[in-house]
C-alpha cells in the first residue's frame, strides 16, 4: 500500500474541508470496497478521511411519509430495520442478497453506492482500463467480458456496477442527499446520482469534488406487499450477480396501478426498466404481460463478445421476479 | 488383572483398557491448539531477528527483462535489499531441458532475464516490515523487451507432444471392440485450470546458522524438501532442516517445494538475516502450482446387454514452456471397468503458464468426469440404469494389469449407496420431474482411488511419570488438516495399550524418523503402520530385555521388569510383496439429487449420499471430514471453480476469492457419507486405505448426470454455471 494520512473521526465541516483541499483525498466509509482497491494500488488517497462516525446512521420518518435512511447506517442496520422491514421490504430482501454477513456489517449505506466496478480490467493495474487509467483503453471491450455490460455502455467502457442495493433503490424512485463542500446540500434522483460511462468512464457517479453522501430518501412506502430481489449468481452467497432484477407491483382490483423495476449488473448503473414499468400499469398482472414488459426492455441489449447469455436470462429474470412479485403473500 | 506367567517374575495380563484406539471417533488431539490459535503455522514462528520479502511478479507472458531499475525501492526506509536475476545467487537449475519435474526437483529462481509466464518471480525486495517491502514492490520499474506468449489451449494445440513419462497405454484390439459393439458414443469432455487454493498461504522463514538452512515452510513432504533445496543449494541433505509442524491444507500445492521457499533461503544467505515470504493470495493463482486445462475424447462402446467393449480416453493438456508435468487423467478408464479393450493416451503442449503439479486425486478427479459422465452417457443410450450398467462391468481382476484386487467392493458401494439414497425413486427420464419452478435429477458415479502404501518410519519414546506410561510418537509425516495427529496418536495408544490421552504426537521435522509425508492418499496407511512398528518395536526390544514372552503384557509391566522409567524405539512399515501383487485401491459412489430452475439456469445440489470402501476407519469422525471435504471441491469442481485467462495479456484475471469461486455452505447440500465395513490386510498390516482423494472422485460426474436426468442436458465442460445451464441446448432424443 501506498503512504497515506488518515483523519480518524473529523467533524462534518473538518472533513468537507479536507476533501475540498485535497482532491487526491477520500472518504472511508466501512472500508470493505476503498481498502481492498487501495492494497491493490487501484486507488491512491494521498489522504483518507474516515466518515463513518459522522452523525448520519438513522433511519427517520419524513413529512412526506416516505423515510430518509443515514448514509453512515451500516448495511445490516438498514436491511433489518424494522421500519424498513415492514414498509420496504423490496430494500430489505435485495440489501440482504448483498455479499456476506461480515461485510454487510461493515459496509454503509453511502461507501454501498459508491462501490466501484468488479471489473477485472480495472483491478489489475498492468492491464488497461479507462476508468482506472483514462485514456489507457478498454481491456474488456474485445478481452473478459463475461459479466460485462449489455445496456448503455460505450467504446471507452464496458463495466457494470455491481451493487445489489441501488437496483432497489432505482426500483422504489430513491434520491440521494448530498452535503456539498460549500455548505448547501442538493438531492439527486438515483439515476441522476449515478452516469453512463460515455467518454469519461472514470467517473461513475455525478458527485462533484468533496461531496459528501448523508442520506439515502426513500417515497412514501411502495410494494409492501409484492416485492421480489432475483439475483442470479454462480454461487448461492458471496457473490455478485450476473443479472439481478428488482421488482415491485402495486396492485389494485386486480390491476397493476404502480410497477417499479430495476435490473443489477447489467450496466454502468442499476438500470430502471422504465418502458416496462409504464407498459404495466393498467394491465393485469399476467405471464403474458411480464413477458411482453421483460421483451420491451431486452431488445434495446447489445451485446458483448461474452455476455450473450444475459439476453435470455435477463428477460427470464424479470418474468420471474414479477410473477414471484406477485404471487407473494405479503 | 488376572495374573499371568512371567519368566521367573510377576507379570500381569491386562484387561484391555480404553485406550482410544484406532477406529474411535474422538476429536481431534490437536483441535484444541488449532481453536485457540497455538497451533503455529509456518509464518507464525517467532523467528528473532527475522524481515519480510516480497515477490516481485512479472507483468509481461513472455519475453526478456531488459532492465530492472531498484533505486527508488532502495531508498526507501526499511528496504534492505532488493535481489534480481542481476544479484541473485547462483542455483542449481535441471539437468536437461524441458524436464519431467517431481517433488523433488530443484528450484531455481531468478536465474536469468528470461519470462516464461505473467507473474513468474522477477525480483524479491527484503525489508524490515512486510508494508515496507510490498510498497517499495511497487517502485521497482522494469523494461522488458516482449515476445508473444502463447497462452491459449487452441493455439497452443499444434505443438502438442508425446510427453517424456509414460502417457500411452493399450490393452485389446479397441478397434475390433469398436465393430462388435451396438452402440458407440464420442463426445469430448473439458475441465477448466483450476487452483488449489488451501487455506494457509504458502509461506517461509529461512535462516542460516553455521552455513546450515533451517526452514519453517508450509510443506506437505518435508523429507522431499530437504532433497530440493539441498539440490537447489548445492548443499549435503544433513545441512538442511525443514519444520512443518501445521499445514492449513496443501491439495497437491505443497508438494513440492516451490520458488518463493528459495527466495528466502537465498535472502537469508544475503543478508546473514532469517527472512520471512509469504505467497499473497493473488500470488497464489501465479508463483504455486495449479491443475492445467483438459481435454478429453472419450470412445465408448458397449453391446446392448450392457457390456463394455472398448473404451478410448485421449487427454491434451498443457504444461510451461520449461517443465513438464502430466495429469494422468485416463487412470480410472485403465482399471475401473471390464472393457477387453481400452486405450489411454495423453499429449502435453507448452504454454506460456506456470508449471502445472498435482491437485486432489490428479488423474482421478478430472479423468473419473469424462469416464462416469460417458458411461451415464452409454447407459442413457442402451436404455438401462446407471447403477445396473456399472455393476455389469464391474471386476474383481484389475483389467490394466491382471493383478487381482487385494479388496474390491465397487458393487457393494453402488448397492449399498442406492438403497441410502432412494435410488429407486429416480426420475425415468430425463426433463420430466417437476417441483414448482425447479426440474428434479438424480445423479450417479463410480469411483476408485489408488490405495497407495509407502515405507515409513516413527520414533516412540516411552517415559514413566506417576507411575503411569506417557508416550511421545516423533515422525516426518505432517498434518495438512487432515486428522494425521489424532490417528498416530491412536495408533500408539491402540498397540501401547495405553489412553490416547498420554500420547504426545510431533510431527513435520525433517530430524524425525523418514515418512513420505502427506500426498497421493498414501498418508494415513503409511503413518500409522510406521507408528504401529515403533511400538511393536518398543515392546519386542523391552520384553528381549527382560526375557518375557507371554503376549498382553502392559507396557507398564515391560518398563517396570526392565527397571526403566524412559525408553526409546524406532520402527519402520514398508510395503510387503503381496501388496506389490495387488492392485490395491479404495472404492466409492456418489449420489447426488440436483433441481435445476426451468428459467434462470440457477441450480442446487440437494443432497449427496457418498458410500466408500477404504478398509480399516481409523477415526470416523476425521475421515468424514475428510471425505466431506473430497465432496465440497467435487461440488466445486462442478459448479464453481475456474481459472481464468486472459486472451490478450495473458494473466489469470480470476486473482482473488471475489473472482475464483469455491462452493459456500449454503451450496453443499445435505451429506450422508457411509463407510463400508473393509478388511483388506494384503493393503498393509493395519488394512488402512487412502480416503483424503476418494471423496472428490467422481463427484462432478454424479452431478453433471443428475442435471441431465433433471434438464436432459449434458455438460461435458466444467464447471456447469447459469449462464451454461441457459445457453446449452436439450440433448437429441430428449422429450
Amino acid at each position: 500500500m501506498r503512504p497515506f494520512t488518515y483523519v480518524p473521526a473529523p467533524t462534518r465541516e473538518d472533513a468537507l474541508a479536507a476533501a475540498t483541499t485535497n482532491p487526491q483525498a477520500k472518504y472511508l466509509g466501512g472500508g470493505t470496497n476503498l481498502l481492498d482497491l487501495m492494497k491493490e494500488d487501484v486507488e491512491r488517497p494521498t489522504h483518507v478521511i474516515e466518515v463513518a462516525d459522522l452523525p448520519y446512521a438513522e433511519v427517520t420518518r419524513d413529512t412526506d411519509g416516505g423515510y430518509t435512511i443515514g448514509a453512515m447506517l451500516s448495511n445490516s442496520a438498514t436491511a433489518n430495520h424494522p421500519e424498513i422491514r415492514k414498509n420496504y421490504p423490496l430494500l430489505s430482501m435485495t440489501m440482504l442478497a448483498a455479499a456476506t454477513a461480515q461485510i454487510r456489517n461493515m459496509a454503509t449505506n453511502g461507501g454501498n453506492l459508491l462501490q466501484r466496478t468488479r471489473c477485472p480490467y480495472f483491478y489489475e493495474t498492468s492491464m488497461p482500463c479507462n476508468k482506472r487509467e483514462p485514456g489507457s483503453g478498454c481491456g474488456a471491450l474485445n478481452g473478459m467480458n463475461a459479466t460485462h455490460a449489455i445496456f448503455g455502455w460505450s467504446e471507452h467502457c464496458v463495466a457494470t456496477h455491481p451493487s445489489d442495493m441501488s437496483a432497489a433503490l432505482a426500483a422504489l424512485d430513491a434520491s440521494v442527499t448530498v452535503q456539498q463542500p460549500g455548505g448547501g446540500t442538493r438531492t439527486l434522483s438515483i439515476t441522476d446520482f449515478y452516469r453512463l460511462p460515455g467518454d469519461q468512464p472514470e467517473k461513475d457517479t455525478n458527485l462533484e469534488a468533496g461531496e459528501l453522501i448523508t442520506a439515502i430518501h426513500l417515497p412514501a412506502p411502495v410494494f409492501a406487499d409484492h416485492y421480489y430481489y432475483l439475483k442470479i449468481r454462480e454461487r448461492s452467497s458471496y457473490a455478485f450477480a450476473l443479472v439481478s432484477v428488482a421488482a415491485g407491483l402495486q396492485i389494485e382490483n386486480g390491476t397493476i396501478t404502480r410497477a417499479g423495476l430495476a435490473m443489477g449488473r447489467v450496466a454502468h448503473m442499476p438500470w430502471k426498466l422504465s418502458r416496462a414499468e409504464a407498459y404495466l400499469v393498467g394491465k393485469e398482472p399476467t405471464a403474458a404481460h411480464f413477458e411482453q414488459a421483460a421483451e420491451l426492455e431486452m431488445r434495446e441489449a447489445r451485446t458483448l463478445s461474452q455476455n450473450e447469455y444475459k439476453v435470455p436470462m435477463g428477460q427470464r429474470a424479470i418474468v420471474r421476479a414479477l410473477t414471484q412479485a406477485y404471487n407473494r403473500e405479503a | 488383572m488376572e495374573r499371568g506367567r512371567g519368566r521367573g517374575k510377576e507379570a500381569y495380563v491386562m484387561k484391555k483398557q480404553i485406550t482410544s484406539g484406532t477406529g474411535a471417533a474422538i476429536s481431534r488431539v490437536e483441535g484444541r491448539l488449532k481453536v485457540t490459535g497455538m497451533a503455529k503455522y509456518a509464518a507464525e514462528f517467532p523467528v528473532k531477528n527475522r524481515v519480510y520479502a516480497q515477490g516481485i511478479n512479472s507483468t509481461v507472458a513472455k519475453g526478456k527483462i531488459v532492465s530492472i531499475d531498484t533505486s527508488e525501492a532502495l531508498a526507501q526506509p526499511g528496504v534492505i535489499k532488493v535481489i534480481t536475476h542481476e544479484n541473485a545467487l547462483d542455483l542449481q537449475g535441471h539437468d536437461k531441458e524441458m524436464p519431467a519435474i517431481g517433488t523433488s526437483s530443484p528450484m531455481a529462481v531468478l536465474q536469468s532475464p528470461e519470462v516464461h509466464y505473467y507473474g513468474q518471480y522477477i525480483g524479491l525486495v527484503v525489508a524490515e516490515t512486510l508494508e515496507q517491502a510490498q510498497y517499495a514492490c511497487r517502485l521497482i520499474q522494469v523494461d522488458y523487451a516482449q515476445e508473444t506468449a502463447v497462452t491459449d489451449f487452441e493455439a497452443g494445440r499444434y505443438k502438442a507432444y508425446v510427453p517424456d513419462e509414460a502417457s500411452d497405454y493399450t490393452r485389446g484390439d479397441v478397434d475390433s471392440g469398436l465393430a462388435s459393439a451396438d452402440e458407440q458414443l464420442e463426445m469430448t469432455y473439458i475441465t477448466p485450470i483450476e487452483h488449489h487454493h488451501p487455506m494457509e498461504l504458502h509461506s517461509a522463514i529461512a535462516s542460516w546458522t553455521d552455513g546450515k538452512v533451517e526452514v519453517y515452510a508450509s510443506q506437505q513432504m518435508v523429507e522431499n524438501s530437504v532433497t530440493t533445496i539441498a539440490k537447489t543449494f548445492r548443499i549435503p541433505e544433513s545441512d538442511v532442516r525443514v519444520i512443518a509442524p501445521f499445514v492449513g491444507g496443501g491439495f497437491g500445492s505443497k508438494l513440492q517445494t516451490e520458488r518463493h521457499v528459495m527466495l528466502a533461503i537465498m535472502a537469508a544467505k544475503l543478508i546473514e538475516r532469517p527472512v520471512q515470504l509469504t505467497v499473497t493470495r493473488t500470488q497464489m493463482f501465479t508463483n504455486t502450482t495449479l491443475r492445467q486445462r483438459n481435454e478429453q475424447k472419450f470412445r465408448i462402446a458397449a453391446r446392448k446387454d450392457g457390456t463394455l467393449t472398448a473404451l478410448v480416453h485421449e487427454t491434451l493438456s498443457h504444461t510451461s514452456t520449461y517443465e513438464q508435468y502430466q495429469e494422468q487423467c485416463g487412470t480410472p478408464t485403465k482399471m475401473l471397468y471390464a472393457s477387453p479393450n481400452a486405450r489411454v493416451t495423453h499429449r502435453l503442449m507448452p504454454l506460456n503458464l506456470q508449471t502445472p503439479f498435482a491437485m486432489r486425486a490428479p488423474g482421478e478427479a478430472t479423468g473419473s468426469f469424462a469416464l462416469e459422465c460417458a458411461m451415464d452417457e452409454m447407459a442413457w443410450r442402451l436404455g438401462m440404469d446407471p447403477v445396473d450398467f456399472r455393476i455389469a462391468n464391474d471386476t474383481q481382476t484389475d483389467p490394466s494389469n491382471g493383478k487381482p484386487f487385494s479388496s474390491r467392493l465397487l458393487t457393494e458401494c453402488l448397492r449399498i449407496g442406492a438403497d441410502k439414497f432412494g435410488w429407486d425413486q429416480r426420475p425415468a427420464k430425463p426433463n420430466s420431474r417437476e417441483e414448482g419452478n425447479w426440474l428434479v435429477g438424480y445423479g450417479v458415479a463410480g469411483a476408485a482411488r489408488a490405495a497407495p502404501y509407502k515405507t515409513s518410519s516413527a520414533r516412540v519414546l516411552l517415559e514413566v511419570t506417576g507411575g503411569e506410561v506417557y508416550a511421545t510418537v516423533q515422525t516426518g509425516a505432517t498434518d495438512i488438516g487432515t486428522g494425521t495427529y489424532t490417528i498416530v496418536a491412536q495408533t500408539a495408544a491402540e498397540y501401547l495399550g495405553i489412553p490416547v490421552e498420554r500420547i504426545t504426537v510431533e510431527l513435520g521435522d525433517s530430524d524425525f524418523p523418514d515418512s513420505p509425508g502427506s500426498g497421493g492418499s498414501w498418508g494415513a496407511a503409511s503413518f500409522a503402520n510406521g507408528t504401529r512398528a515403533a511400538c511393536l518395536q518398543a515392546i519386542e526390544q523391552l520384553k528381549q530385555k527382560a526375557g518375557i514372552t507371554a503376549t498382553d503384557v502392559s507396557i507398564e509391566r515391560l518398563l517396570l521388569d526392565n527397571e526403566l522409567t524412559r525408553y526409546t524405539a524406532e520402527g519402520t512399515a514398508e510395503p510387503t510383496e503381496e501388496f506389490e501383487q495387488h492392485s490395491v485401491y479404495s472404492f466409492g459412489a456418489n449420489f447426488a439429487e440436483v433441481w435445476v430452475d426451468r428459467d434462470t439456469g440457477m441450480f442446487r445440489i440437494k443432497r449427496m449420499v457418498n458410500v466408500g470402501s477404504a478398509g480399516q476407519i481409523l477415526n470416523p469422525k476425521t475421515a468424514y471430514g475428510q471425505i466431506i471435504g473430497g465432496l465440497t471441491m467435487g461440488a466445486g469442481m462442478a459448479i464453481a471453480e475456474r481459472t481464468k485467462v486472459e486472451p490478450n495479456f495473458g494473466n489469470f484475471i480470476t486473482r482473488s476469492f471475489a473472482d475464483y469461486h469455491v462452493p459456500v455452505n449454503l451450496d453443499m447440500a445435505e451429506i450422508e457419507v457411509i463407510f463400508l465395513p473393509e478388511e483388506d490386510k494384503i493393503a498393509n498390516a493395519m488394512g488402512v486405505k487412502g480416503i483424503g482423494e476418494l471423496g472428490i472422485t467422481s463427484v462432478a460426474a454424479s452431478i453433471a448426470n443428475a442435471i441431465f436426468n433433471a434438464t436432459g442436458k449434458r455438460f461435458r465442460e466444467l464447471p456447469i454455471t447459469p449462464e451454461t445451464v441457459i445457453m446449452k441446448e436439450r440433448e437429441p432424443g430428449v422429450v
